[in-house]
């Protein structure tokens, strides 16, 4: 291969040098018609155009027809960055029977004229050196083909809220095998804490029970509860994934959900499912509408399992009648080839206890929104009455306070997105369940109600006499009865308002999930400055995260609500089918290679690369045993980190050899001639 | 009680509120999200220092007793431009309008002006009262010296109309 490219680099080239005008983003700053003059100047160039957008259908007919005519073998193209259009003109310049990869592109939009706006003059040298070094590279470039190979086409999905669920189901009735693989005891996540849903104000329960249990008995689905990722190994399309299954201390086969345990277990546990507000035996099922309907040990509390004797306790195994409980179960761990991941790990709710002005956790009647949700739930702590938590008694007043962790710098940046309508929601509960004699108040920021149907929500609340007052609280405080009084500044009438209440809801914002660190170091998913996982474009590829395979979905991107959350799934399982449906995948040469006589066996290049991409390889040659480096191509990313390290040279990225770079180096140092 | 004016130290009427509902037929006029386009164009705001968005939040929150006692209601001057420019179809112009009629039931001090206004209709059954006109010449003319008949005073059943009309409001 080498052999050829000097091969290449020797004969004569035929070069045509292309510059897009980008409309005026390149040439309201860049001289384009000189940059193309000058490049005409250097050797090898048998034509240089400009053009107003080289990408256009007729701009990469120019260039296909130039090809054919002019007999050219390489082309640089001196226009956007490479991110956004390098693969558009690798189709046009094969389409035109030339090899791809003997394609350059300099970038004179994001280099040039972007930030130099201020200095045309200089831009457009700038441009010229660089068009210059572009000319020089592409005459050493090489041809390169793309590989394509068999992957696995099972998928994991991690998560098992509203978003896993969707995607799980997606993928499964389209006829991929899927593996869902949630935490908790119970599939159904956040959304199944719920009681109403915005903006129709349909029971949560009722629209996600029926896909919790279409999910676990689908044919394609295999549901892995209480257990978690642990490690993950591999690459797009070719991944080994280890599960490990927690002990429930019950037999998942014989356990029937009748709670007899439940009822005879002596030790109480703070309910998880109900936020803590209500307590649950030792030895539950997770919710009431759980999906597996089975019992789970908790062994922090189980008086067995902590003082790890037989003869303590045990009532649950006796009133067991289905023979279901087991002490002695042990974690499993379950070995998976699959060829994509789905990751739904959802968020969680901000702990507003950070906030020393609210009271949240001093003052009893200082609630979260995921609280309210559970004492508005039929199936909650109340049994869905609107009780104080501080008195039991129906509160007479309820204030919502907005934006709390969101839209402040001193927590979370960001808007959580759901807070104004969740609010909304929990307000048109509290007047349906209430009544016309309670006072509601909503202090806001700004009420935003985006969605469909959300405006007309919020309309709907003010027509139920929920009262708006621009303007949040600074301090909540309490007084000797345990109400709470405050004072807001309310924005419309420019008057100090005393509020007083006994009931007040924080909106609570939606904030990365605890897991979404592990979940970074396992699959190679970025974060992005507000800590949620980063998708590869915002615009143009929201579904995916940069490592290939990687999927996202709901709330583990960003805060969002229950329809976002479902479309988002919906989109990502699809691009898992994309990848995943034709059974092989097209890998880009652009890769490092090894040159086995000169790799020492260092293992410096092992121990930097960050894609586990580099495996060390004994072998034996006539009569020495030698350690030699092997790339696995489909896991190397080219990003160059073991090129630049290599003590002997020995590894190298295809397209930027020493020889390629340097060559480019040596035009960026040469005196410009003619031209200017 | 809910809500206090730290000001004024007044607290909501939520009797005199639900009163001025029932005379709007309902909240559709108050539904005010506060995007104070009203304010912004109102005509008068300038001069008379009238803000229609504080009106309807104040109406909102249920502090009207100091509203239906200030002057500051009687100083719309019905130019309906924040009804017609209203993104949510809410209108300040009627929460004022209610919160007149509730000024005279409580008979609360009305500016002379108004007062002069009502008895003149009941007197001549005319909003604007005769007034005298002067020519291109520079003369000077009433109905008199145009030769024209006077004009007969409104018939006792307008007066008894007009009279329960302004009870019923």
């Amino acid at each position: 291969m080498f052999q050829t490219g000097l091969q290449l680099a020797t004969r004569m080239t035929r070069i045509g040098v292309y510059v897009c005008h980008c409309g005026l983003n390149i040439a309201g700053t860049v001289d384009v018609e000189k940059v193309a003059e000058y490049a005409k100047t250097l050797p090898d160039i048998v034509v240089a155009k400009h053009y107003t957008y080289m990408c256009s259908e007729p701009g990469q007919r120019m260039i296909q027809d130039d090809i054919k005519a002019l007999k050219l073998d390489r082309i640089v193209i001196a226009t956007c960055s490479p991110r956004m259009h390098e693969e558009t003109f690798r189709k046009a310049v094969a389409e035109a029977g030339l090899n791809p990869y003997l394609l350059e592109i300099v970038n004179l939009r994001e280099h040039v004229s972007w930030p130099h706006s201020e200095e045309p003059e200089k831009a457009t040298e700038k441009a010229k050196a660089l068009v210059r070094m572009g000319v020089a590279r592409v005459k050493l470039l090489e041809p390169l083909e793309k590989r394509r190979v068999s992957i696995f086409k099972d998928v994991l999905v991690v998560g098992g809220g509203i978003a896993g669920i969707q995607a799980s189901l997606d993928l499964a009735n389209a006829g991929f095998k899927v593996y869902l693989v949630e935490k908790a005891p119970s599939i159904g996540g956040r959304m199944a804490q719920l009681d109403k849903t915005f903006p129709t104000l349909d029971c949560s329960a009722c629209i996600l029970t029926p896909k919790m249990v279409d999910v676990a008995k689908h044919p394609n689905v295999t549901l892995l509860t209480n257990s978690e990722v642990e490690s993950v190994k591999g690459f797009v399309g070719n991944y080994e994934v280890a599960i490990v299954k927690k002990p429930r201390y019950v037999d998942g086969d014989k356990c029937v959900g009748c709670e007899l345990c439940t009822k005879v277990c002596p030790v109480k546990v703070p309910d998880k499912f109900n936020e803590r507000l209500g307590k649950t035996r030792a030895i539950s099922i997770y919710s009431s509408h759980a999906v597996p309907k089975v019992a789970t040990i908790d062994p922090d509390f189980c008086l067995r399992l902590k003082t790890k004797k037989k003869d303590v306790c045990g009532k649950c195994a006796q009133a067991c009648e289905a023979k279901a409980i087991n002490f002695e179960q042990q974690p499993e761990t379950v070995q998976l080839k699959i060829g994509g991941v789905i990751i739904a790990v959802g968020s969680e709710v901000f702990d507003a206890s950070r906030m020393p002005e609210y009271g949240y956790g001093r003052f009893p009647n200082v609630i979260s929104n995921i609280e309210f949700e559970r004492i508005s739930d039929a199936s909650g702590p109340t049994n869905g009455k609107i009780l104080s938590p501080n008195t039991g008694q129906p509160p007479r007043t309820v204030v919502f306070v907005q934006c709390v962790g969101s839209r402040d710098k001193r927590f979370h940046e960001y808007c959580c997105r759901v807070g104004c309508m969740v609010s909304l929601k929990q307000a048109i509960l509290v007047r349906e369940k209430m009544g016309r004699d309670v006072n509601i108040y909503v202090c806001f920021n700004d009420l935003r109600s985006f969605g469909k149907g959300y405006e007309e929500f919020y309309r709907r609340a003010r027509d139920l006499d929920i009262n708006f007052v621009a303007g949040i609280p600074s301090d909540v405080r309490m007084a000797s009865d345990g109400s709470l009084y405050f004072d807001v500044f309310e924005r419309g009438t420019s008057k100090l308002l005393e509020m007083h209440s006994d009931m007040v809801v924080l909106a609570n914002g939606l904030v990365p999930s605890s897991d979404i660190t592990e979940i970074n170091k396992l699959f190679h998913a970025s974060r992005s400055a507000d800590g949620f996982l980063l998708e590869a474009h915002p615009k143009l590829r929201p579904l995916e995260c940069s490592t290939a395979g990687i999927f996202l979905a709901g709330a583990c991107q960003g805060p969002k609500d229950i329809p976002d959350t479902v479309a988002q799934a919906s989109g990502a399982a699809a691009k898992a089918m994309d990848l995943l449906a034709s059974g092989e995948i097209e890998l880009e040469p652009l890769k490092a290679v090894v040159d086995e006589d000169l790799c020492s066996g260092c293992r410096v290049c092992e121990s930097l690369c960050p894609f586990s991409a580099i495996e060390m390889k004994r072998e034996t040659k006539i009569d020495e045993e030698k350690l030699r480096a092997e790339v696995i191509e489909a896991m190397c990313q080219g990003c160059g980190l073991c090129s630049a390290a290599c003590p002997t040279g020995a590894i190298k990225i295809q397209q930027y050899s020493n020889k390629q770079v340097l060559a480019q180096v040596d035009a960026a140092l040469a005196e410009t001639k003619g031209g200017n | 009680m809910s809500l206090i004016d730290s000001m004024s130290m007044a607290k909501p009427n939520l009797k005199t509120r639900s009163k001025i509902l029932a005379k709007l037929r309902g909240r559709d006029l108050v539904n005010c999200f506060q995007c104070i386009k009203c304010t912004s164009g109102c005509t008068a705001l300038k001069l008379l220092e009238l803000e229609p968005h504080e009106i309807e939040k104040l109406v909102n929150l249920g502090l009207v007793d100091e509203l239906v006692s200030s002057d500051i209601i009687w100083t719309c001057v019905t130019c309906l431009k924040c009804v017609q420019r209203c993104p949510q179809k809410a209108s300040p112009y009627h929460v004022i309008i209610a919160l007149r009629n509730l000024a005279v039931e409580r008979e609360a001090k009305i500016p002379e002006e108004f007062m002069k206004k009502v008895s003149q209709i009941l007197e001549t059954g005319l909003a604007e009262s005769m007034q005298k006109v002067t020519t291109r010449k520079m003369e000077t003319c009433d109905r008199e010296s145009l030769k024209l008949p006077k004009l007969a005073g409104p018939k006792e059943s307008f007066q008894a109309a007009f009279m329960k009309a302004l009870e019923e409001r």
